[in-house]
This record gives C-alpha cells, sequence and structure tokens, in this order.
C-alpha cells in the first residue's frame, strides 16, 4: 500500500514536471496563476434523488477538473469557479435551477447535467439564452437539437445502430456466436431507445429474439421476470438496465438456479455488478477503463490518482474512475480548450470554436462536425473478469493477454 | 351514612358558556336519583360534568369524599363513575364482548354477571357493536359501564328513541339493578311516570338550576308539580 | 400461453416478495389505523435499520440476526419518541403526513450523507439460497421473511384481539374521549403502539438490508405499493396487512409473467381500486 502511495507520488510529481515543462514551451500568459476576477461556470447535478449515486461521482470529477485548470490557466487568466446546485433527479427543478444560474446568479458560462431528462430541461433554457452546454450523458443523440449543445462522450449520432452492432460483432467473434437473444430493459427512456436497437440489429443480423420485455423503472422484485427468462433460455441475454437492477436481475435468476449464457448490461453500478458473485463474465459498454491504452492518454493518469483519492475520502465504495468520471472530465476538458481556443468568453465564439476544432480528451480525441453535433462513435466493451472490469473489444483496445470470454 | 356523590355550588358548561348554576345535591350509596327537566335545561350538562367533559368554572364535585375537579375523566372513570353517554357511543368495531372486556376492572361485575342482566348481549356476543339495534346498543352502553365496576352509574336518557317494547326490557333490567343489586345510579330522562317509580328521589331542572328535589314518590303524586315544571299531565 | 412452471414460479417468488409489503404495511397500518398517524417516517425507519445492519455486518462481521437483536430495540425507542413529540404538539392525521414526511426526508440526508448515494449491497453467501420443490425453486431469505411477517401479523392481531391493551387500543382507536371516559389510558397505550410500529420497521429493515439494494433514494421506493397494501388490509389490522400484500405481491408476480413486466406497477392500484369498489364483505 505504502510503495503504492509512493508510486503514486512519484508520477504526479513527475506529471507536474512534464505539465510544468510545458508551460514553461507556451506563451507567458499561460504561466501566471490565474487572477482576477473568478469566471463563474453554473450547473446542476443530481446530487439528492434516484441519480444520485452518480452525481457523487461526478461531482468529484469536476472538482478535480477546476482545480486542474485553475492549476493551469484558469479561463483566459481567470480562476474558474463552479457554481454548483442540486436539481434533486428532477428535470423541472433543473430547468428552473439553469434559469436561476443564468438569469439570478449571472454565470459566465454553464455545464449540462446529469442523465437525459434533466439535460433536455436544461437544454431548453440554454437555448432561449444563447448559453452553450456541453453534456456527458445524453443517450439519444438525436434528441440534443440545439445547435450549441456539444456532447462530452463519443456516442456517436446514431447509437442504436452503431451500438449493437459492436456487440453483435464482439459476439459473433465467440466460438460459439449466441443465435438466439433475449432482450430486457428498463422503461427508461435512454435504455427503452437502445433497446429497440438491439432489438432491431439482432433481428437484421439473424439473431433470434426469443423475448422481448420491458419492466417499470424501480421494479422492485425480478422474481417473475427471472423466471421468463430462464424459461427463455437463450444465448445471450442483453438487459437495459440502470444501477442495481443487473444485480437484482442477476440474483433472481441465481434464486432458479439458473446462469444466463453470455450476458450484457446497460448501465449498471459498475462496482456491484464486478465485484456480485453473479456477475462473472457480464459485458458492459464503455469509453474508458481505468488500464492501459487509455492511461497513457495525456493527463489520465494524474486524473485517475486523483479521483481514487477523493472518491475514497468521500466514502464512494468503488473509488475508480470509470466512464461516468470521465465524462464530466471530458466536458471540462472541452470547455477549458473552447474557451482558450477561441479567446472568449462568448458562447457564440464558444461554439463557432467547437465546430472547427478537435479537442483532445480523456476519451481521445473527439470533433463535433458531425449530426447533432456528434462525431464518430467510440463505443467498447468490457467485461466483468475476476471481479474486475476489463476491456475487450474491439481488441486492439484489450491490455495485453485480455479478450472477449464467452459462455 | 357518607355521600357517594356531593356536588356544591357547581357553575358549568361548555366553552364560555355556562349552563348549570349554583346546583347542589347529595346522593348516598345504593340510592338511585332521578333528574328531570324539559329539553335543553342542563341535564345532560350536569352528567358531563361529573364525568370531565365540561369546562368547570365555580363549585366542587366529590365521589366518596374525592375532589373530582383536577382529575381528568380516565382518572375519574378509575375511581367509579360508569358513564352510560346519551349517544350511547359504544365502540363500534368491537365486539360485544369486547366492548365489556376492553374497560372491564376486577370486581363483583363480570362478564357472566352482565350477560345475566341482560341476556340479549350473551346471544351476540361475536356480533360487532356496529351491527346491533338501539336497544341492544343501550344494554350494551350499561352493560360495558358494569364491565368497569363502578360505584355510581350516570345514565343519560336510557330509553330515548327506543321502541316502548324494547323500553319495557330495558327498564325491567333497570329495576333489577338498582333494587336487587343495588347500584347507585344518576339517571337523565325526560319521561317522568317511567323513572319515578323506579328512583327513590328525584330533582328537577330549569335553566341550569334546581328547581325541585325530593323523595320520587312524593312527585309522582304531586301532579301540579310535575304539570310545573316538566308539563306533563297524568295520563 | 405461459407453462404451469412458469405460473407456479411466478406465483412463489410473488406471494413471498408479498411478504416484504405486508411486513412493511403492518407498522404503517397500526400506526395509522390506531393512532391516527400516518407515518411516512416508517419506510426511513426501515432503511436506517437496513443501513445499520448492513454497516454493522461489512464493517464488523456482526451477523444480521445479532444486529436486529440490536436495532430493533433501539427503533422501538425511536417510535415511543416520536409519539412523545405528535402527542406534544397534538399532531392531527393530516399534519403527521407533513411531519414525518419531513423526518423521512431529514433521515434520508443523514443516510445519504454517512453512507453517500452510492448502491449499498450486503453481500451474504445465503442471500441467493434456494431449495427445490418439484419443478420449483424457494428462495430461503424471503421464505424466512414471510414466515417471521405471519408470526408478527398474527400475534399482533391475537395480542389486540385478545389483551386488555390490544383492545383499549382499538376502542381508543374509534373514540378516545369515550374510550378514556371509561378508564382507557389512550396516551400509554399509545407510546408502546408507536414503539412496536417502529420495531417492526426495524425488523423489516434487517431483511431489506439482505434482500434489497439500499440507496437513500429507495426509502420511497415502497412508498405506494405499501400504501395500496394497508388499505386494503384495512387499517390497524396487521393479519390484513400481510393477507393484501401477498395479494399484491402475487398479482404483480403473475401480470409480469403473463403480461409484460411493464404491468407490475399498475397492478397494485388496479387491485386497490377493485377491492374499494367492490367492498366485498369478507374484509
Amino acid at each position: 500500500m505504502i510503495e503504492r502511495k509512493g508510486a503514486w507520488r512519484r508520477r504526479r510529481i513527475l506529471a507536474g514536471m512534464m505539465t510544468g515543462a510545458a508551460a514553461l514551451a507556451a506563451p507567458s500568459i499561460l504561466r501566471a496563476a490565474p487572477s482576477g476576477k473568478p469566471v463563474r461556470v453554473g450547473g446542476t447535478l443530481s446530487l439528492t434523488g434516484f441519480l444520485a449515486q452518480t452525481a457523487a461521482i461526478h461531482k468529484i470529477a469536476a472538482e478535480i477538473m477546476v482545480d486542474e485548470i485553475n492549476g493551469r490557466n484558469g479561463f483566459l487568466g481567470r480562476p474558474v469557479e463552479y457554481v454548483l446546485l442540486d436539481d434533486q433527479s428532477k428535470p423541472e427543478v433543473a430547468r428552473s435551477l439553469y434559469e436561476k444560474l443564468i438569469t439570478v446568479d449571472k454565470v459566465d458560462l454553464i455545464q449540462g447535467p446529469y442523465a437525459t431528462a434533466p439535460i433536455l430541461a436544461a437544454m431548453g433554457v440554454a437555448q432561449r439564452y444563447g448559453k452553450v452546454m456541453i453534456q456527458s450523458s445524453m443517450g439519444i443523440p438525436k434528441l440534443q437539437t440545439y445547435d450549441r449543445a456539444f456532447p462530452a462522450t463519443p456516442f456517436g449520432p446514431e447509437p442504436e445502430k452503431t451500438y449493437p452492432n459492436v456487440i453483435l460483432d464482439a459476439m459473433a467473434s465467440l466460438p460459439n456466436p449466441p443465435k438466439t437473444i433475449v432482450v430486457l430493459s428498463s422503461k427508461f427512456p435512454s435504455a427503452q431507445f437502445m433497446a429497440q436497437g438491439m432489438r432491431d440489429q439482432a433481428e437484421k443480423r439473424g439473431v433470434k429474439v426469443t423475448l422481448y420485455l420491458e419492466y417499470e423503472s424501480g421494479n422492485r422484485d425480478f422474481g417473475a421476470i427471472a423466471a421468463r427468462v430462464k424459461e427463455a433460455n437463450a444465448d445471450f441475454l442483453w438487459v437495459g438496465s440502470l444501477g442495481l437492477e443487473s444485480n437484482q436481475l442477476l440474483e433472481a435468476l441465481h434464486k432458479l438456479d439458473y446462469k444466463p449464457k453470455n450476458h450484457f448490461h446497460l448501465y449498471p453500478a459498475p462496482g456491484p455488478l464486478a465485484l456480485s458473485p453473479d456477475g462473472d463474465k457480464a459485458l458492459c459498454s464503455t469509453f474508458l477503463e481505468p488500464s492501459e491504452p487509455f492511461l497513457s492518454r495525456p493527463g489520465v493518469r494524474r486524473i485517475a490518482g486523483e479521483f481514487k483519492e477523493r472518491a475514497t475520502k468521500a466514502n464512494l465504495p468503488y473509488a475508480i474512475i470509470d466512464a461516468q468520471a470521465a465524462g464530466m472530465v471530458s466536458e471540462w476538458q472541452i470547455l477549458e480548450a473552447a474557451v482558450n481556443g477561441a479567446n472568449s468568453l462568448d458562447d457564440k465564439a464558444i461554439a463557432d470554436w467547437l465546430k472547427k476544432h478537435r479537442v483532445e480528451t480523456i476519451y481521445g480525441s473527439l470533433r463535433f462536425d458531425g449530426p447533432y453535433n456528434h462525431g464518430g462513435a467510440a463505443q467498447l466493451i468490457k467485461q466483468v473478469q475476476d471481479k474486475e472490469w476489463k476491456v475487450v473489444w474491439p481488441k486492439e483496445f484489450a491490455a495485453p493477454g485480455v479478450s472477449l470470454l464467452g459462455a | 351514612m357518607a355521600d357517594l356523590l356531593a356536588v356544591t355550588g357547581l357553575r358549568a358548561g361548555y366553552g364560555r358558556a355556562v349552563v348549570l348554576s349554583d346546583v347542589t345535591f347529595r346522593l348516598e350509596a345504593g340510592e338511585a336519583m332521578a333528574v328531570l327537566g324539559r329539553n335543553g335545561v342542563g341535564k345532560t350538562t350536569l352528567i358531563d360534568s361529573i364525568v370531565g367533559v365540561t369546562r368547570r368554572f365555580d363549585g366542587s364535585i366529590t365521589l366518596a369524599g374525592r375532589e373530582l375537579a383536577p382529575l381528568s375523566p380516565e382518572e375519574r372513570a378509575g375511581l367509579g363513575l360508569g358513564w352510560v353517554p346519551q349517544e350511547r357511543n359504544i365502540f363500534r368495531s368491537l365486539t360485544v364482548e369486547e366492548n365489556l372486556t376492553a374497560v372491564a376492572r376486577p370486581g363483583a361485575w363480570t362478564v357472566d354477571r352482565i350477560y345475566g342482566v341482560f341476556p340479549r348481549l350473551k346471544e351476540r356476543r361475536g356480533n360487532m357493536g356496529g351491527a346491533l339495534s338501539g336497544g341492544e346498543q343501550q344494554m350494551l352502553a350499561i352493560g360495558r359501564a358494569l364491565a368497569t365496576n363502578p360505584r355510581l352509574l350516570l345514565l343519560d336518557e336510557p330509553t330515548e328513541g327506543l321502541a316502548p317494547i324494547i323500553v319495557e326490557e330495558l327498564l325491567s333490567a333497570l329495576v333489577r339493578l338498582l333494587r336487587a343489586e343495588g347500584m347507585a345510579a344518576l339517571i337523565v330522562e325526560q319521561h317522568a311516570h317511567k323513572i319515578l317509580p323506579i328512583t327513590r328521589r328525584a330533582l328537577i331542572l330549569e335553566r341550569g338550576r334546581i328547581v325541585h328535589q325530593g323523595a320520587s314518590a312524593e312527585l309522582l303524586a304531586d301532579a301540579s308539580l310535575l304539570e310545573r315544571f316538566l308539563g306533563v299531565t297524568r295520563r | 400461453m405461459p407453462s404451469a412452471t412458469l405460473l407456479g414460479q411466478a406465483l412463489i417468488s410473488g406471494v413471498l416478495a408479498g411478504g416484504m409489503y405486508g411486513l412493511l404495511a403492518m407498522g404503517l397500518s397500526l400506526s395509522w389505523g390506531l393512532l391516527r398517524l400516518v407515518n411516512l417516517s416508517h419506510f426511513a425507519l426501515a432503511f436506517l435499520s437496513a443501513y445499520i445492519v448492513y454497516e454493522l455486518g461489512t464493517k464488523y462481521g456482526v451477523a444480521p440476526w445479532w444486529s436486529a437483536a440490536m436495532v430493533v430495540p433501539v427503533m422501538f425507542g425511536v417510535g415511543a419518541a416520536q409519539y412523545w413529540l405528535f402527542d406534544r404538539f397534538h399532531v392531527n392525521e393530516l399534519a403527521s403526513l407533513l411531519i414525518t414526511f419531513s423526518f423521512a426526508v431529514i433521515v434520508e440526508a443523514g443516510i445519504q450523507i454517512y453512507w453517500t448515494a452510492d448502491y449499498r449491497r450486503f453481500e451474504t453467501h445465503y442471500s441467493t439460497l434456494s431449495f427445490k420443490v418439484g419443478p420449483f425453486f424457494v428462495p430461503v431469505l424471503e421464505l424466512v421473511l414471510c414466515v417471521v411477517a405471519s408470526v408478527l401479523a398474527w400475534g399482533t392481531w391475537m395480542w389486540l384481539r385478545k389483551t386488555y391493551v390490544g383492545k383499549g387500543l382499538r376502542a381508543a382507536a374509534e373514540d378516545a374521549d369515550i374510550a378514556a371516559a371509561y378508564g382507557v389510558d389512550h396516551r400509554k397505550l399509545a407510546y408502546l403502539l408507536s414503539g412496536i410500529g417502529a420495531a417492526y420497521a426495524g425488523i423489516a429493515g434487517t431483511f431489506i438490508a439482505l434482500i434489497a439494494t439500499l440507496a437513500p433514494a429507495q426509502i420511497w421506493a415502497w412508498l405506494g405499493v405499501v400504501f395500496a397494501v394497508v388499505i386494503i388490509g384495512r387499517l390497524g389490522n396487521p393479519l390484513g396487512a400481510l393477507l393484501a400484500g401477498m395479494l399484491i405481491g402475487a398479482s404483480e408476480s403473475l401480470a409480469m409473467a403473463v403480461l409484460s413486466p411493464a404491468w407490475a406497477p399498475v397492478v397494485s392500484f388496479s387491485v386497490l381500486i377493485v377491492i374499494l369498489l367492490w367492498d366485498p364483505e369478507w374484509l
């Protein structure tokens, strides 16, 4: 433990030195510590309510990024202040809080909330005031119709097609590719959207959908659903789950003495699923994992270390940076790059700059010139192996010696 | 013999309204007293004041020498007041037997003995209070008061709204209670001819004051007095 | 048409899941029916208990039954203390709804501060245990829960019917003033009952810790269905609450098996409406 901490410290010193070196090479204005009146960036997160689990992760990621940015040059030499409010996981609260942030608090810039519904609510307000809004978690890109809204996560413009195909490609690479699939989904809009895409693409590729079921989000008892899944007994179980629904379903299946063959989970709570005795070989989408080759991207190792420290301190049970936290990191990286690139806090100038430039983020190089301001899709697939998430697909992103395991 | 109940200079009412003024009377152990008067003269207020659900402005009420004024209704019940309210107020969601046992206190009045006085209650012991007829509810209300093994029964218009045949049944049970069992009782009644024969003494209230006190038998014989205060003429 | 195995399995898991509804409904039903206090904080107390059982179990390795032995009496105290507040401030039925709601929100916030909003799961080696009866699987933990709930429901029902205290409570619930005039000390009994209701939340919480996933916002997840159960089971009737819980659990589960899982939430309220309209004699 001490040794690892030491290693982290060495890396951080190293990283610090490298940042210092980069700063020395940069124009002199970048070198000065930010000063003057702070640039206020307003946003909400669902600090309470049913989305609060993920908001805790986002909050830490955002705070790390604000510190990082202030450790560099701030925004145009001015320190950055994050004005964070709690939208209670309610779109209507998000809407009025963004209204307040823009008109009462008079923030300079805004940052998007989390999850499709609050994002849509906030986007309406942003549009009314012409504010640039960067968000990381709107799973239905075609709903992002505002031309100054930008995605920080590389879903691509049509994830309902690209997403299932990445999964089906991965499945097709197995020695015994699945011939039948059960698609099960929460009625949560973004999950339902993906589930329907999965069903359509599976049928198109000749994988028979033997059961398609939707359950209410917040479903308490998975006993009967598990009984149906067991009876259908397909080669592949695709679950459009949120949070701990996957754990609940797998436990319910376990109680029926049934182990799904290949199983995929859409938006599970990553920690509990990896640690669950029933989570073995569970599949999930991702854009980033705290492993190679991702850690070699600039700054990632440092941010991951910082995240681990702060998340542990905040008593989060799963203190490793993942795609959730990375989305928030990416949001701030994009905003920082755009403000400094446009050399302006003006929303129009920032939006124009983003449409013409790529930004290097924790997710790699992102562009915003496609439909709905999306660039290319970059979904990856990870799998629980030995109680840890490992990227297994596409093969070039898998760590050495790691590969997709079939049932 | 010592007084069981002594009411002295009682002034009482509800809220700011004074209903009773300067009410003073005594009741001995084993004695039954009728409280007569026209509608709205304060008969029920008198009973309620003894039970403790009115506002007392002045005066005192003692039960077996103990001042009731500072006591709550539960504490007064504990000292031996058996109230049979005008509305009967039996517990509708409890069975007949539960109505009796929920409030029962150890003493001579067991459930079986109450069934002895009111055989009808025994027949309907398993029925919900809410399912009883008016007469049965009245019997249950009396039975429930007896179950607390009271020293004094306070009956508020026990025959009101009941069919004549039921009234007869009820009155004969009351006679048994008062005469044979020697239960002390204060009985509010509209119908003087029904109650005077079974009580020893009577008092008449008018506009919150006692206007007559005396032996029931004498009052029953005094047609002019009955006529004057109660508007009753001899049938 | 679904197979008999599927239907039977759905029925078993539904009835057993309904045991949890019943167990949660019991305490709520007692305080609503007999004290005229709608105690929304019942759910918060159940989850607080669950978190404590989780904490003791995961941090110190305390077995859940030992945790329960500690948590349940504490909850009894909390329930009695709550009644002291209600009595002190003369809280009526409607006000109790608001006050206990606030109390629940405070507990939720407290849980979130201490345990964070993250999902918590108390993994035990018996959490997914089940045994086979013919073609059906019976989950052990849920079965134990149902047995405990049944014993409590029946015991409480008998207590309310047969003891002086129980009958006094029912009499006072119907008419506290009249009951008082017959010497029933409503208050003393109310402290006891309020404590018992909260103690049941502690018992429910122990099972929630073992069966469900914990997150602060989950406090509200059971609210709707448990209210339906309380009303179907008749206020103040613990046996009714348990049976109504099992009825709703089974209906939900069968709807999920035969129709679509998305029908489940509609079921509890449909059953409630049907029963309210039908108003059968036996209820």
